[in-house]
């Protein structure tokens, strides 16, 4: 008998503070399973092995076949909260001679309010100002050399920090975006000198103009180099041993990590670009549902991803997520380009609060999972959004489908509190702190579309994360939105999201030259070789050259403008036809965005700023299956609880359902509780689910006639 | 000077009659409440879904006018604002400062306006106080709601946004050495620009002609119409859903909070009593440098006070108004644009700097402040055609006035003095022979604080920014050579004041050099026993062969290739007595290259040891002791305003207010 084809198994594991999700993805037969384990913070590997071993075993796998695994992507937040919890080491900066105060000047401005200048403490930088050297040596912003490298200075440079014990560095001359030579100079001397140094060249993190953005960029990415990189060789290490021996020369099970871009990278090669992982869980989660949603037949998307502390929202449209290179993470900017999420203070742990003035108050401080909210039983002192849903009945009285109980009179102890100070009856209390956090979430979402000239109406709303789904009719409601698509395993779907992205690398070369001086042949050269730079990247990620493909992008912008608009490059060769469509894209998008633009007007000259690449090496996508649709009668109910949607109604006597039990096309019309697993749809009066014959459930407002 | 005299007096003058009492400034538009109870009974869970929307609304006009506007004032300086009023044409936002809406209301009756109505004014002296200078181009926007064929005005979205170019006697509608508001622009009072959704095409067409950049007119206004008028239709959502009245309520609510916080936070925090001082700008542009007075006489009167427990600005003994254009017309409307222009220095009263980042300035401070104006021909109270494009010399002063006459009634707890405004430029052809300008607002180190030192080279106008050398060296010829702080520009003092910019730049081809700046003799001034900062300077070619300072009113030095043009920005003044910083501060600051190893022993008297090339640099404690011990006592005046100011009184040290 021949032995049984061995299966080939892609597993995507999403790392989050509490939860670890998991979704493996059988690559022939198409199964997909999830589950999630709970987190190990203390050695986050534990956790994520666990989770491999356990969706495995959900596969009808036997332990310790890990020889089934073809492939892993993984989303991490060790950079993310590196840098939220402001961890930072001891780090070093080496700078051009003149400029040693950069930090310190940052850009002189001073945020939100005015008058705050009177007040304001500027935090801590991120490198003090005795730890900053100097190094002579000057290029302009060509590239060319004005003064030379002053190599003496360097070595004493490197000798002193060496000295210093100061064993991370970043790097950032001036210009170095047009010309390296000087910093790999530099890194040359550390090499000699300081060969225990871990360095960050700023021509490598981000070879783009604007010096303290570029060294601020350069100095984030040096600084959660040692500990990504220990995170991720420790775990790729127990992955390779866990499984098996791989053909030689296969450098072991493909391990991927997911970039704030929207791709993925192997471990090899995310650890020399640690900066790029720093929005990865939230990158994989506006993926995850945009692919769903676009299955589903929508084309513009708002996600919304609501966990424990916070809830990120993105817009997609045709299935590509909004990025920016604009982002930051806790207190420190990053231009690298990220999937623009915006993140609202508003999740499960969410606290309610009396501000002096005695208003009610609703997030930003979270009580988080520990503590957490009152009803957890472990401490927690304050009413949170998590409570006032338990008390008003809009979830079960339990975690997780039953493992977590829930102490519902501890909720109904302090929100009877709050509401006694308020003057407001506890019903009243609660849908009210509810109401405030469903408005923050909803300006947020505005703020996101407004802010590129959309109208929030035209887009369906996608949510997922364990809170995600809670307020989607209060959002409907208030922003007037048609749809609202809650996927199937909503707490799974960032785990999904990883196993839909492809490989991706991004390079950028600023080449500032006004469109009439620009010779096609140079745009074509520094393009050329950013994707020589990109292949050679994806061929050492194993991907033959005949799947290699690349998004060549240029910035341009009005001369006298600070501020760029990229457009895609034409494929083929560049000749001045590609250019001037080039042009011709730019004026088209900038009136898109800003809703004018100067393509008639000869005194308006267009001026080059930025050349990029992308290189995307293609992975099989899970495929969404298509159910049969059933004859959209209503399951039987799994129970019926006293619920409260508006508190001038009182509690009613409400329907539960069990989101598993619900055929594709089936109809549910509120008042209802949808549950499952890990999430809960609280259905109100006036509202429609409906599930598709992709299992996701479609919410819109009961059309009027049926009422 | 008043230019609407039917306006209605609210409260008569309590001074005593004569010509040369400060007086009130009347108003049509006194402060009220929408509701009965003043919101009392607003549901406050509302009360806080209206406020959130307010912000919401307020930042997304303000996101669409930086999307769509074209001047870069606008865009790149962020030199623009929007606001929401309500009916009683009272401010419900607080992040920032706006014009108002008075002269609008002022000229056209709010029962005669029609949805799709655009109000535009830009006109200094019909603006009732709430506009600066002419390239302040203010758009309003009334909102409607309730029922079908009941709709009325309930609300007003207001922006207003400094424009590149509104004519006048130069490029950029600013000319230093104006002596008329005719030299400085076109004027336009109060207009009806759009009518019922129809723009006035001629208006428009007048005001484009009249500019040296009519197509970014057209689009910065197109751009603040546009997003207005979304913010309004938003704001009218709001109270179609919740209805007129409720939403009023919280109105009320949300100012009355205000008022209340401030009372309790604030006012709470100075005692009964009188006090006066006084701060000037230095030159006008046109006469020789002097002292131009700006005086406040501060009262904060009794919770029992007949007219209520407040706070009585008198401005006094402000210098009469200036031949060149810094003057502001302040007294106007109650002088409510000042109140809320100058509020926010009251918050450093609140208990801790994250307290006071929250306060918000809405119009429910304007119960607790009273203005008394003096009578017309002054600073603040200018007669037309006075200018005033540059009357940023006196509002901004203004702020450390109040600063430091506040600072005298609570024994110093205020933050030192900062000056971050000025521009500093080059123009010329550049190396093709193109016409180029690169004008830049550099910030100033802010002052010590009872709580932290000062912070080097930041701004008063949230968001505005310095500009990147790769990014000027990329479109303008010359070379940054150094962009770093000026080192010892922050004011000596327990907690030393922030530094100034020190910016070298070495030109490539001639050009000349621009400057609009104050506090070039005057210094920021230190309190409590700290020192004043180091004045804005301007030297070409330092340490070279033709060295030379450079004036801060500049319109065209010129400077040859290979020259450089070295730039001091102002240091912030310290707070309290430098002898009693901790000498580990002071070696600290020597390390960090903020304070020189001679300013150290000469102003903090602290005796270093060991160098800063090997790293051993320390401080000898005894000898420090015994140094501190042999200072002579420290002057008893409250102020330090630096050596310029003995320059331009005559040899005083000190003035006559700097005393407790």
């Amino acid at each position: 008998m021949a032995p049984p084809t061995p299966r080939r198994i892609r597993i995507g594991i999403d790392t989050g503070g509490t939860f670890t999700d998991v979704v493996a993805f059988d690559e022939d037969s198409g199964e997909l399973v999830t589950t999630k384990t709970p987190s190990t913070p203390g050695n986050p590997a534990d956790g994520f092995m666990a989770g491999i071993d356990k969706v495995l075993g959900l596969m009808g796998l036997p332990a310790g076949h890990g020889d089934a695994i073809s492939a892993v992507s993984h989303g991490t937040t060790v950079a993310t909260n590196q840098l939220l919890e402001g961890k930072v080491d001891r780090l070093g900066f080496v700078t051009t001679a003149g400029y040693e105060a950069m930090l310190e000047i940052a850009r002189q401005s001073v945020p939100d309010g005015y008058g705050n200048s009177y007040f304001w403490v500027k935090p801590e930088r991120i490198v003090p100002r005795h730890l900053v050297k100097g190094v002579g040596g000057r290029l302009d912003f060509t590239g060319a050399e004005v003064r030379p490298f002053d190599e003496d200075a360097a070595r004493t440079v490197a000798r002193w920090f060496k000295a210093q014990g100061i064993n991370t560095l970043g790097v950032c001359f001036l210009h170095a975006y047009a010309n390296p030579e000087h910093e790999e100079r530099m890194r040359a001397v550390l090499a000699e000198e300081h060969p225990d140094a871990v360095v960050s060249l700023s021509s490598e993190v981000l070879r783009e103009y604007r010096e303290y953005e570029r060294a601020m960029t350069t100095l984030v990415d040096a600084a959660v180099k040692p500990r990504l990189s220990a995170y991720v060789n420790n775990i790729k290490a127990r992955l390779s041993e866990f499984a098996g021996e791989r053909p030689a020369g296969s450098g072991g099970v493909p391990f991927y990590v997911m970039k704030s871009n929207g791709g993925v990278l192997s471990a090899d090669e995310v650890v020399h670009q640690p900066i790029t992982t720093v929005l990865s869980g939230p990158a994989a989660g506006a993926l995850g549902a945009a692919l769903i949603a676009r299955v589903a037949g929508f084309d513009k998307v708002l996600t919304s991803d609501g966990g424990g502390t916070s809830t990120d929202v993105s817009v997609v449209i045709d299935g590509d997520p909004t990025l920016t290179t604009e982002g930051s993470v806790g207190a420190f900017p990053s231009k690298i380009p990220m999937i623009d999420v915006v993140t609202v203070g508003a999740g499960g742990g969410s606290i309610a609060w009396l501000s002096p003035e005695g208003t009610l108050k609703v997030g930003p401080q979270s009580a988080g999972a520990d503590p957490g909210p009152l009803c957890y039983g472990k401490g927690g002192t304050e009413v949170t959004i998590t409570d006032a849903h338990v008390f008003l009945g809009r979830i079960p009285p339990h975690l997780l489908g039953g493992e977590i109980p829930l102490d519902v009179q501890a909720a109904r102890d302090g929100i009877e509190q709050l509401a006694s100070k308020l003057g407001l009856s506890p019903e009243a209390c609660a849908t009210g702190i509810l109401e405030i956090s469903a408005w923050n979430q909803a300006n947020a979402l505005r703020q996101v579309t407004v802010k590129r000239g959309l109208d929030v109406r035209d887009f369906a709303l996608t949510t997922f994360g364990g809170s995600g789904s809670l307020l989607l009719c209060r959002l409907v409601d208030v922003l007037g939105l048609p749809t609202v698509l809650v996927p199937p395993n909503p707490g799974n779907v960032s785990a999904f999201g990883l196993l839909t992205v492809d490989v991706k690398n991004d390079y950028v070369q600023t080449h500032v030259s006004l469109a009439d001086a620009l010779d096609p042949s140079t745009v074509g050269g520094v393009l050329d070789t950013l994707t020589e730079q990109a292949t050679e990247a994806l061929t050492k990620e194993g991907f033959p050259a005949e799947q290699h493909s690349f998004v060549r992008t240029a910035d341009l912008r009005y001369f006298g403008q600070a501020f760029e608009v990229r457009v895609a490059v034409p494929d083929g060769p560049v000749d001045q036809a590609a250019l001037d469509e080039v042009a011709r894209r730019f004026h088209a998008e900038h009136t898109a965005l800003y809703g004018y633009d100067f393509a008639g007007d000869p005194a308006q000259q267009v001026e080059w700023v930025n050349l990029r690449v992308s290189g995307i090496g293609p992975i099989q996508r899970p495929e969404i299956r298509r159910h049969p649709l059933g004859d959209g009668t209503a399951p039987a109910e799994k129970g019926r609880r006293q619920v409260c949607f508006e508190a001038a109604d009182g509690y009613v006597d409400t329907p539960v359902l069990w989101r598993a039990d619900l055929a594709p096309g089936t109809v549910v019309t509120g008042p209802a509780i949808i549950e499952e697993f890990g999430s809960t749809v609280p259905l109100h009066p006036g509202f429609t689910a409906r599930v598709d014959e992709f299992l996701n459930i479609v919410v819109t407002r009961t059309a009027e006639e049926s009422i | 000077m008043c230019t609407s005299s039917t306006g209605v007096v609210v409260t008569p003058p309590t001074a005593t009659e004569a010509d040369t009492a400060s007086r009130r400034a009347p108003t049509q538009f006194p402060f009220g409440h929408l509701t009965a109870d003043a919101g009392a009974s607003a549901d406050p869970v509302l009360v806080e879904i209206v406020q959130g929307s307010l912000a919401s609304v307020e930042m997304e006009v303000e996101t669409a006018i930086g999307r769509t506007s074209r001047s870069p004032m606008i865009r790149d300086a962020h030199d623009f604002r929007a606001g929401i009023h309500d009916r009683l044409l009272r401010k419900l936002t607080g992040r920032s400062y706006s014009a108002l809406v008075h002269p609008v209301a002022r000229d056209f009756p709010i029962e005669e306006m029609r949805e799709g109505d655009v109000f535009f004014h830009n006109d200094v002296y019909r603006s009732e106080g709430g506009i600066g200078h002419l390239p302040d181009l203010c758009v309003t926007v009334p909102v409607f709601a309730g029922p079908e064929g009941e709709r009325r005005v309930v609300a007003f979205v207001q922006a207003f946004g400094h424009h590149d170019d509104i004519g006048g006697a130069v490029p950029g509608s600013m000319p230093s050495n104006a002596t008329s508001v005719f030299e400085e622009g076109l004027m336009v009072p109060p207009i009806r620009l759009w009518d019922a959704g129809v723009p006035n095409r001629a208006a428009l067409s007048i005001m484009t002609r009249n500019s040296r950049m009519p197509e970014s007119l057209a689009a910065d206004l197109d751009a603040e119409c546009s997003a207005c008028l979304m913010g309004a239709r938003r704001l009218g959502e709001l109270f179609d859903r919740y209805g007129v009245e409720t939403v009023e309520s919280c109105f009320d609510a949300i100012i009355e909070r205000t008022t209340t916080t401030y009372r309790r936070e604030i006012l709470s925090k100075i005692p009964v009593g009188e006090w006066v001082w006084e701060d000037y700008a230095e030159h006008d542009g046109v006469d020789e440098p002097m002292l131009h007075t700006q005086r406040i006489t501060l009262t904060r009167t009794a919770a029992d006070d007949p007219d209520g427990e407040r706070l009585i600005l008198d401005f006094g003994g402000t210098s009469p108004q200036a031949k060149g254009p810094i003057n502001h017309c302040g007294d106007y409307s109650d002088g409510v644009f000042l109140k809320k222009w100058l509020a926010p220095i009251l918050r450093n009263l609140a208990d801790t700097p994250e307290r006071m980042a929250e306060l918000d300035v809405n119009e429910g401070i304007v119960p607790l402040i009273e203005m008394r104006f003096p009578p017309p021909g002054t600073l603040l109270t200018p007669v037309f055609p006075a200018p005033t494009n540059a009357r940023t010399f006196v509002i901004l002063r203004l702020l450390g006035v109040l600063a430091g006459v506040v600072a005298k009634a609570v024994d110093g707890r205020m933050p030192a003095d900062q000056e971050t405004i000025r521009y500093t430029g080059v123009y010329g052809e550049d190396l093709e022979g193109r016409p180029y300008l690169m004008r830049e607002v550099l910030g100033g180190g802010s002052g010590g604080r009872y709580y932290a030192d000062g912070e080097d080279t930041i701004h008063v106008v949230p968001d505005s920014r310095n500009l990147p050398t790769e990014f000027t060296e990329a479109r303008f010829p010359f070379r940054v050579e150094s962009l770093g702080l000026a080192m010892d520009s922050g004011g000596a003092g327990q907690f030393r004041g922030g530094l100034g910019y020190e910016k070298h730049i070495r030109m490539l081809k001639d050009a000349h050099f621009m400057s609009i700046a104050d506090r070039s003799i005057l210094a920021c001034w230190g309190v409590k026993g700290g020192l004043a900062g180091r004045p804005f300077q301007v030297t070409i070619d330092p340490g070279g062969p033709d060295e030379r300072e450079v004036d801060a009113l500049a319109d065209a030095e010129p400077i040859k290739a290979g020259e450089v043009v070295r730039i001091r920005t102002t240091g912030g003044g310290g707070w309290g007595n430098p002898l009693d910083r901790d000498p580990e501060l002071v070696v600290r600051d020597v390390v960090w290259r903020k304070v020189s190893p001679e300013a150290a022993l000469a102003d903090y008297g602290v005796v270093l040891t060991g160098s800063l090339e090997d790293d051993s640099l320390g401080h000898d404690a005894a000898a420090t002791q015994a140094e501190r011990a042999s200072r002579p006592e420290p002057t008893e005046a409250f102020f330090d305003r630096g050596p310029g100011y003995a320059h331009l009184a005559a040899g005083a040290a000190a003035a006559d207010v700097d005393w407790l």
